[in-house]
């Protein structure tokens, strides 16, 4: 997507004098950004800065310089590893499930359904819900002695769970994926309405099964779409804080310890902030890499 | 002529999936409003009710004087409506600069404003925090907003919506002598407005819903927003859920109008730049 940013843009003409119209031009623009620009500085730059600078400090005061030595110690750190193993074993989850749920939901939209509009609707609701919302209501249905869910099993003659003590993180991914399926699915519906009607009838023509046409013309060209949702999908994953924070408080025993919520733990409930602005900076290399990966396929489809 | 299901009554099963899914996105959010109308026996007796036998409306009048909701719900609105007036500022007149001008450096100041999407909020919020609170700007407004005045998507969205539009308006405004400032808000603002409504939209319900910011910036109950003031429910020994569900609705309630009315453009919003 990024990669095809300019080329709607007309090319600056170079001329080797500025006339004094260009000056003026230039001048404009600068007064224009400014307000975007200093705010960027001040509130993205300088925090990505000051925060890689912090994680080189340990203390309570991050006053202690150490080098490197939060990112040694984070590579150590048995919890540290279990949290990115857990945040990666949700991220994954939830990812897969609701790509397959929402590419399911989005071809059986896409067949001019009654109701398509109303449907698409409803399922978009819960992205539109706030994480406060999500993370208390679940807690709620699924709690072992107020829960409305396990009375519910119980008068369809199905067996009673306990959620969020013996598959607590199979229940977040289960909450994650009740609220992003719908957005995935709007995002599967866009692609599927950009592939030509034309493949179709040809596939048709040569005889092609209904299965056959989905192996062999929608799935590969909603590649793109398909890439763009995971990469997306995963870095949002990588960064959930509110449901271990409402549901799970990230037990038990660390089952559920995503790892920003382990960054906010060390620095807002153990004051650790170095610590945690070493983590941070693990996490944020991860993601850049992703987004990296996703820069590049992206410019290649572009092309 | 061309047999489009993949097995004999396909159609019905799709649409049995489809209705099965909505049903089970729906029915937790309808057993909220259920839970906001039940009485305290009813949520602590262990023994829970789909539906209540007796509509408690109170819960929403022991909602607002029990706890301060309705400062929690103005703090809310300040907090979405301050950030969306500032986004509807300041990405639009950035969007033209780049879409509209040429000048030095154009290009790489472009690619620097979008590199700031790599940059998640969490790697911002400790630093932000710890100069907040230095600034004592906890729980105030200004913390609350200034951490989201503007941001890439929201100038890339104007950018590429602005570089459509014909230079001959802009020129015709040149020539008529008219002020940068003055075309901008006279000829080019107004024909931005379906996507400032989109911009307008997401903004609003993004930081109506927004969680982890208010959380860290206030401590004080006069400065919570709704999102944060929900959780206050939780008290030590046990949680009063139905008062818990009824703020839930309040919350909800203005995101489900603003979407009814509104479902075409944030369906596309969301289709054309995959807004998180």
């Amino acid at each position: 997507m990024v990669a095809t940013l300019d080329r709607r843009a007309p090319a600056p003409v170079r001329t080797r004098r500025r006339s004094p119209m260009r000056r003026r031009q230039a001048r404009t623009a600068f007064a224009f950004l400014a307000p975007a620009l200093v705010f960027f500085a001040l509130l993205f730059f300088y925090p990505l800065a000051n925060e890689f600078v912090t994680s080189l400090f340990a203390g309570a005061r991050a006053d202690e310089f150490v080098g490197l030595g939060n990112y040694t110690r984070a590579f150590g750190d048995a919890q540290i590893r279990h949290a990115f193993a857990v945040t990666l074993q949700y991220g994954l989850g939830a990812l897969v499930l609701s790509i397959v749920l929402g590419l399911v939901l989005a071809v059986i939209l896409n067949q001019n359904l009654r109701g398509r509009a109303v449907f698409r609707g409803i399922l978009l609701v819960p992205y539109l819900t706030s994480v406060a919302i999500v993370g208390l209501l679940w807690r709620n249905i699924l709690d072992p002695q107020v829960g409305v869910l396990n009375r519910v099993l119980a008068a369809a003659g199905l067996p009673q769970q306990q959620w969020l003590t013996d598959h607590p993180l199979a229940t977040l991914i289960g909450i994650t994926v009740w609220q992003q399926t719908g957005y995935v699915t709007v995002l599967f519906l866009a692609g599927l309405q950009g592939i030509p009607h034309l493949y179709y009838e040809a596939a048709a023509v040569d005889g092609a099964s209904v299965w056959r046409r989905f192996r062999h013309v929608t799935l590969p060209l909603l590649a793109p779409t398909t890439l763009f949702v995971s990469i997306i999908g995963v870095i949002s994953s990588l960064q959930e804080f509110a449901l271990p924070y409402l549901v799970t408080g990230g037990g038990p025993a660390g089952a559920t310890d995503l790892f920003v919520f382990r960054v906010y733990q060390t620095s807002f409930a153990f004051r650790d902030f170095g610590y945690a602005s070493a983590l941070s900076y693990l996490l944020l290399i991860v993601i850049l890499v992703l987004s990296v990966v996703q820069l590049k396929v992206g410019q290649r489809h572009a092309t | 002529m061309r047999r489009d299901s993949l097995f004999p009554g396909a159609r019905f099963v799709g649409y049995a999936v489809v209705v099965v899914c909505c049903a089970l996105t729906v029915i937790p959010l309808l057993y909220m409003v259920s839970l906001s109308l039940q009485s305290d026996a009813e949520v602590f007796a262990g023994n829970p009710v789909l539906w209540p036998a007796h509509l408690r409306v109170d819960n929403f009048a022991v909602l607002f004087s029990r706890v301060p909701f309705g400062r929690f719900f103005v703090n809310s609105l300040v907090m979405a409506g301050l950030v969306t007036v500032a986004h509807l500022v300041l990405d639009p007149i950035a969007g033209y600069a780049f879409a509209k001008f040429s000048f030095p450096f154009r290009r790489t100041l472009f690619v620097v404003v979008l590199s700031t999407l790599m940059i998640p909020f969490f790697v911002r919020m400790i630093p932000v925090y710890v100069v907040f609170s230095q600034l004592g700007w906890l729980n105030t407004y200004q913390g609350l907003v200034v951490p989201f005045l503007c941001d890439a998507y929201g100038i890339f969205l104007m950018r590429q919506f602005l570089s459509a539009l014909p230079d001959e308006l802009i020129d015709a405004g040149r020539a008529d002598g008219a002020g940068e400032l003055r075309i901008f808000l006279r000829i080019v603002l107004p024909q931005a407005k379906p996507a400032l409504a989109v911009l307008a939209l997401f903004t609003f319900v993004f930081q109506w819903n927004n969680f982890l910011w208010p959380l860290l910036a206030t401590t004080t109950t006069d400065m919570r927003t709704m999102p944060v003031g929900l959780t206050l429910f939780n008290q030590e020994y046990f949680t009063q859920w139905n008062l818990t569900a009824a703020g839930s609705v309040v919350l909800f309630v203005p995101t489900a109008v603003l979407f009814f009315f509104t479902q075409r453009y944030l369906v596309r919003g969301v289709a054309l730049t995959g807004l998180k």
